[in-house]
């Protein structure tokens, strides 16, 4: 079949014919509707949908965006929480009695750093959290330990008025006091309610 | 047909709210409109109310036409846009592409009287190709639009057209071409 055949084919089928009555209303048919439609209706259903939809996506992406912080912070809480959870540290240290060195919240994840012998005394913990302005890690430890957190060895040492000292390679921070730093990082520290176990 | 100064008072009357300079308009392309109604829906009732949204679109946006082009290609751009958009009865046109494609002698009513079986068999090929296609091939056989002309009733590229009704002629020669050979006199 050439496209000339084709083309006759398809002129061959009409289109069913409208009866002269109707064709003889139709014009007035749509200008009852123009009457009854006015030209304002017509304009804002044409614009109706677009706006909704606008507005819907601009609430969309505000919800989303929300949704995301919420998240983020709720994660960002449930992990700090955690780490101040006193019922979470005591089960730890109940676990491994006198070899907790440190439970440690960064990237990677949960960890406990453990010592190879049962030589860590009990004492107050304290919370410690160390951003970089890339990553922030949090850790629960106690006075005298040396830990690795954030590819930072830290030591952290307290007195007994509730004094925190961190040391680390490049800086010194004593409760808020910067002494010696790198200028990027950002350190909180609180000791935490006595765990009795 | 009206001749192109009566057409033009029409419409000028008609931009400024005329409804009687309007039904002479409705009334010069109501069988154009209806063709392409029919064509693109395969339903009378169908496209009678596709006629009337598109007369009533287009007495509402007479202001965007500005002459550049004939007023009945722009009609056409109406109407072919009514066709595109004719969402809200979905179900209502798979219903009827359906029946025309699964049966093409045709079960329904409306279409069944005064079709000849060519007539369905072509209906419902029209029918099973998708809606830009099948436009395309409407207004450049049927209308005998140029590309160039299609183009501007659709919206899109010439090149999109020479495309569209590249695609639809192989398939509607495919679709087509038992009903060729049985044909009498061929």
């Amino acid at each position: 079949m050439n496209d000339s055949e084709l083309n006759r084919l398809l002129k061959e089928a009409k289109v069913p014919e409208q009866s002269p009555e109707f064709r003889a209303q139709f014009p007035r048919r749509v200008t009852a509707r123009l009457h009854w439609k006015p030209a304002a209706t017509v304009v804002s259903a044409h614009w109706f949908p677009r706006l909704a939809w606008g507005l819907g996506l601009v609430a969309c992406a505000i919800l989303a965006f929300f949704l995301g912080h919420w998240r983020e912070q709720n994660e960002a809480m449930a992990k700090n929480s955690l780490l101040q959870n006193e019922k979470v540290i005591k089960e730890m240290l109940a676990t491994f009695p006198n070899r907790v060195r440190g439970i440690v919240q960064d990237e990677h994840g949960l960890n406990i750093v453990l010592s190879d012998q049962e030589n860590v005394p009990v004492s107050t913990p304290l919370w410690v959290q160390i951003c970089d302005g890339r990553h922030c890690a949090t850790m629960v430890t106690f006075s005298g330990q040396e830990l690795r957190i954030g590819r930072r060895d830290v030591t952290v040492l307290s007195d007994a008025s509730g004094k925190i000292i961190l040391a680390g390679d490049n800086f010194l921070w004593s409760n808020g006091e910067v002494l010696l730093a790198d200028g990027k990082l950002k350190i909180e520290a609180k000791t935490l309610a006595p765990v009795v176990l | 047909m009206a001749d192109v100064d009566q057409e033009s008072n029409w419409l000028e009357q008609s931009r400024r709210g005329d409804h009687a300079a309007f039904e002479n308009v409705v009334q010069s392309y109501q069988t154009m409109i209806h063709s392409i109604t029919y064509r693109m829906t395969g339903s009378v009732a169908d496209a009678e109310d596709l006629s009337q949204e598109t007369f009533i679109r287009a007495f509402h946006q007479l202001r965007s036409f500005r002459g550049e082009s004939k007023f009945s290609s722009w009609l056409c751009r109406v109407a072919m846009n009514a066709c595109l958009n004719w969402r809200q009865r979905e179900s209502r046109r798979a219903e009827v592409h359906e029946q025309w494609a699964g049966d093409n002698l045709g079960t329904l009513q409306e279409n069944a009287e005064a079709l000849d079986e060519n007539t369905r068999r072509v209906q419902a090929a029209l029918n099973r190709l998708p809606a830009k296609q099948r436009a395309a091939m409407i207004l450049t056989v049927y209308e005998e639009m140029n590309h160039a002309e299609a183009a501007r009733a659709l919206g899109c590229s010439e090149a999109t057209v020479s495309w569209r009704v590249f695609t639809a002629r192989a398939k509607l020669k495919r679709w087509l071409a038992p009903a060729l050979r049985g044909s009498p006199g061929r």
